[in-house]
């Protein structure tokens, strides 16, 4: 089965045959496979002996010591469960507030706990389920469609998924003591900043932790799209759910830093009264809804479009034939991924901004209809062309597309000023963002729950509890929603705890409460029937919904490898497209058949072709990553008690137990050089440099921090335009000299490293003091630095507070590649590193390209532009 | 034989590239946070200002503008030689082989292209219709 492509002479392959003398790193042997060495039957005996190997390799831990796996089928489980679990809890604070509504005057809640519950239904519905649960999601499938045995770095899932509880019962936990946050979901100063209590620190430290364990994520999932797929799987045939995870990844790196770096000047301000959104001393509250908004409105379409992903794994299986029009749905998750980054002030169409900016955001808000209107088309065409089975998790599709398109019909009212300016804050901004949001994301997600639980548990869901499911939820969702449409009209105000009779109100809010309970009734049946025990229920046929990507290639029972060995894809729907291709599989006649050495090995594969480039050893089962989590736990909460000592000894062991990760388990030299993949081929074990995926999730790590840091950056200009007395008149800049001092001690501290990296590779000695001298050049460069602002007083304005938190950003990032120097130094003196195996020399060096292009940023800021304006 | 060798030269991994096709968004990226950035700057710096001195700004955007759709219309027209429909109507892209990944990048290219062109257009709107800051 193909696309609708007119016939043509196919090209065969060219295969191509590198020699021993020009390989190198590159992989020897024939490539792509031909039909007769595919053909060629494997031993039973081999394939036996092949099979015990990798299970036993693949093992988890047993008894207790279970929590400490790592495989992504585990960790997957885990999170999404947790998020599952904290998405009750929030519905849980929903019910209450509609009971508190249901009649005028009520007194079921006071207004405190009202806050308390409204604030924490929407940070929990955000932070704690809908974008973890894409990130567990993924974590649990994107393997399997990309045929891979793991992520790429099953460690870095683990620590993200501990973060992601710590951080999450501490947030959620404080409603118990009465101390839950209670500004918004927002936190909008200057309500949050001048609040007493601790509830805005909670919400704060406890979401910034949260978010490290997003990027974390993003990390792990674009280099796992990118790298770590099957051979074969070109970027026109990688199933469409890898698309748009690559793009919500890249959309996750540009939005959450800007949060973050906020985070960071909201902190400083309730901790330290350095005035950033202080407007008396030269502050200005609008910096953090920007800062805000930037993630909070991409953030929207960051749960959206992995969901919408979902959907465009169901459709096609659904109606029995390829997706029509792939790389349109392609260009609408890219077109979506760019144009929601220019919709951010539409939620601010209220605060006064000229009308000409609020022009531009309602121009992007209508144009970003274009993109996310065509994959609905595509699924819609794909539909009419097919021959649909109305199964199950169609059923919660076409439920969420009818949904999510009345939300966007909505979407496009609001997005026009004038009309927002009469809506804005009533509940018709309740309903248009429940209805997105539920069409977008709840429904889909459960419809893919549906569809993958057979693939998760070998088990299948009850279809007759499933459309009970369905059909309240349904109704239930639209008896709540839809009516506050019409409250909103009437003019009936958000985040109020009550409201008078007579206005017109009563009714409507009586049916919005009843219907709340069915859609709560509705959500319960589908947490019933997905967490029922199930142990005397047959196991599932492999394919039970006779799907076309590979993920429907698992192994009834269950076994923890994830593939038996990995294919040859030349299809985007190779389960009906390759005859074969699962007898193969499992017969182990493809890659990676077996796991001589007893190590966990997944392939590496090129970008754009996916040619096999290396076995690449991924780590197993450790505890290390859960005291990691732990004691970043510890730095990001005790300074909501304005502890910071222990929060200081808390980060301190956090880098320890991280360090003591890398050095025992990342780019271990191995025992052989290249081991056969099978198939003829031999593949290198070790890469260093751009190939590698540790690079790759350097680069990445550090696409998110440079925004972050471009975040403050946009703070300096924003308070230069916004006010006149930025910097003040005769105000204390930094001393130049030191600033240019530290700016030429860390340049140097750059080129060291290099030389060192260089000299290394080289083969010649010397490097290992060359980045030891390096790290204290850096070292001497932070004193400087810190010299150079040492007598502006934060305090008495935000031009010296703007200055210090760059200086606090630079100092940070720059103590963190002294570390990284000393660990590479480390790595050359103790034989972990050597000429040929120098990858952390390379991911280091990538890192300080990085401090290089900040400093000189720094420098700018601090010595340079003030003295110009 | 002359011919093949150039094919695959053509088509070779090297050649393609995921940042190709998101050249035509960002240049839409950058194009509207200028007009944002230009439009704040100048009602923030000079909010007394003549109407002419709001003209100014405004053909500034206006000259943005056509810059950047210029760029994106020719992204557009590399990516649609690199799609290169005509030759063969080829419009899905499934096959194994390095053609048809290229012409993919190309038809994905064309279409970001054709969508930054209309956002460029609609980004451009507010300062072509609102005259000045209020």
């Amino acid at each position: 089965m193909t696309d609708t492509t007119p016939d043509r002479p196919q090209r065969r392959p060219r295969q191509e045959q590198i020699t021993p003398d020009t390989a190198g790193e590159k992989a020897i042997g024939p490539y792509p496979p031909t039909e007769e060495m595919l053909a060629e039957p494997v031993p039973e005996e081999l394939r036996r002996a092949q099979e015990n190997r990798l299970r036993e390799v693949w093992k988890e831990p047993q008894g207790w010591r279970y929590i400490s796996a790592v495989n992504n089928s585990e960790v997957g489980k885990w999170y999404s469960l947790t998020a599952f679990g904290f998405m009750l809890l929030a519905g849980v604070l929903a019910l209450v507030m509609r009971v508190q509504l249901a009649v005028p005057g009520a007194e079921v809640l006071d207004a405190d706990r009202y806050n308390q519950f409204f604030t924490m239904h929407g940070s929990a519905m955000m932070f704690l389920f809908a974008v973890p649960m894409f990130e567990a999601i993924s974590i649990l499938i994107l393997p399997a469609f990309l045929g891979a045995r793991d992520m790429p770095f099953p460690r870095l899932s683990a620590y993200g998924f501990w973060c992601f509880v710590i951080g999450g019962v501490f947030v959620m936990g404080s409603l118990l003591f009465d101390a839950a946050p209670s500004s918004g979901w927002f936190m909008y100063p200057p309500l949050s900043t001048k609040q007493g209590g601790i509830g805005a620190d909670i919400w704060l430290l406890g979401l910034s932790f949260i978010e490290v364990a997003s990027i974390a994520a993003a990390v792990e999932l674009i280099v796992g799209v990118l790298k770590c797929r099957p051979p074969g799987m070109r970027v026109n045939l990688m199933p469409l759910y890898a698309w748009y995870v690559l793009v919500v990844g890249g959309m996750i790196l540009f939005a959450f830093p800007p949060l973050i770096a906020g985070d960071l000047l909201f902190e400083l301000e309730r901790g330290f009264d350095w005035p950033f959104f202080d407007p008396d001393r030269g502050g200005d509250p609008m910096l953090w809804q920007h800062l805000f908004w930037i993630f909070g409105h991409p953030e929207v379409y960051i749960i959206f479009l992995p969901s919408i992903a979902i959907a465009a794994m169901v459709v096609p299986t659904a109606a029995r034939r390829p997706i029509v029009g792939y790389s349109w749905i392609v260009l609408s998750a890219v077109g979506t991924g760019f144009l929601s980054f220019g919709l951010w002030v539409h939620h601010m169409f209220a605060t006064g901004l000229p009308s000409i900016s609020l022009g531009f955001f309602s121009a992007a808000s209508e144009a970003v209809v274009i993109p996310t209107g065509i994959q609905l088309f595509a699924f819609v065409a794909t539909l009419m062309v097919g021959k649909v089975r109305m199964n199950l998790p169609m059923l919660w599709i076409a439920g969420a597309l009818a949904i999510f398109t009345a939300g966007g019909l909505t979407g496009i009212m609001v997005a026009l000023a004038p009309f927002d300016w009469q809506v804005h804050d009533t509940y018709f901004i309740v309903a248009h963002l429940h209805y997105t949001l539920f069409g977008g994301m709840v429904l889909p997600v459960i419809g893919g729950v549906y569809y993958f639980y057979p693939f998760f548990t070998k088990k299948k869901m009850s279809d007759r509890l499933g459309r009970w499911s369905f059909w309240l939820t349904f109704t239930g969702f639209n008896i709540t929603f839809l009516p506050m449409h019409l409250t909103g009209l009437y003019g009936m105000p958000r985040r109020v705890y009550t409201y008078p009779g007579g206005l017109g109100w009563e009714p409507l809010n009586m049916l919005s409460t009843l219907g709340a309970f069915v859609l709560a009734a509705g959500i319960l049946v589908f947490a019933w029937d997905l967490l029922r025990p199930k142990g005397r229920q047959p196991l599932t046929e492999r394919n039970p919904w006779g799907g076309g990507t590979l993920e429907w290639s698992h192994e009834v029972p269950e076994e923890k490898w994830g593939v038996r060995s990995i294919p040859h894809i030349t299809s985007r729907y190779p389960l009906w497209d390759q005859p074969k291709l699962v007898e193969r599989m499992d017969a182990g006649r493809y890659y990676l058949p077996d796991s001589d050495e007893g190590h966990r090995e997944t392939l590496v594969t090129s970008v754009i072709d996916a040619r096999p480039l290396q076995i690449l050893r991924v780590t197993g089962p450790a505890w290390i990553t859960m005291w990691a989590a732990a004691f970043t736990g510890g730095a990001f909460i005790f300074p909501t008690f304005s502890m910071y000592t222990p929060a200081i000894v808390c980060a301190a062991f956090a880098i320890v137990c991280v360090c003591y990760w890398l050095w025992t388990s990342t780019a271990l030299i191995p025992a052989r050089e290249r081991k056969d993949a099978g198939l003829g081929l031999s593949l290198p074990t070790y890469v260093a440099g751009p190939q590698a995926v540790g690079w790759w999730g350097m680069w990445i790590t550090m696409l998110g921090d440079a925004t972050a840091f471009a975040s403050l950056v946009f703070g300096v200009f924003f308070y230069w335009t916004a006010g006149s007395d930025f910097p003040p008149e005769n105000a204390l800049h930094a001393d130049w000299r030191y600033v240019l001092l530290a700016c030429a001690l860390m340049l140097t501290a750059w080129a060291g490293m290099l030389l060192g990296r260089t000299r290394n590779r080289k083969g010649e000695s010397g490097a290992a003091p060359i980045l030891i001298g390096a790290a204290l050049a850096a070292a001497c460069g932070i004193a400087a630095l810190i010299a150079a602002v040492i007598e502006m007083s934060p305090t008495s304005h935000v031009y010296p507070a703007m200055m210090c938190a760059l200086v606090v950003w630079c100092v940070a990032h720059i103590g963190g590649g002294i570390i990284m120097l000393a660990y590479c130094a480390a790595a050359l003196i103790f034989g972990r590193a050597t000429p040929t195996h120098d990858a952390p020399l390379w991911n280091v060096s990538l890192y300080w390209h990085f401090m290089a292009a900040m400093v000189v940023t720094v420098t700018l800021c601090l010595a340079i532009l003030p003295r110009l304006v | 034989m002359a011919e093949k060798g150039q094919l695959s030269r053509e088509f070779a991994e090297e050649q393609s590239s995921l940042w190709r096709i998101a050249f035509a968004p960002t240049v839409w990226a950058v194009h509207f946070v200028a007009c944002y950035a230009t439009a704040a700057v100048a009602c923030a710096k000079f909010p007394e200002a003549e109407l002419a001195h709001v003209g100014v700004w405004r053909v500034a955007i206006s000259a943005g503008t056509l810059v950047a759709l210029a760029l994106i219309a020719w992204i557009g027209w590399r990516a649609w030689r690199h799609w290169d429909y005509l030759d063969d109507h080829d419009y899905s892209h499934g096959r194994d082989d390095n053609e048809s990944r290229h012409e993919f990048l190309g038809h994905a290219g064309f279409l970001l292209a054709v969508v930054s062109f209309i956002g460029v257009l609609a980004t451009w709107l507010p300062a072509f219709l609102i005259e000045g800051c209020t």
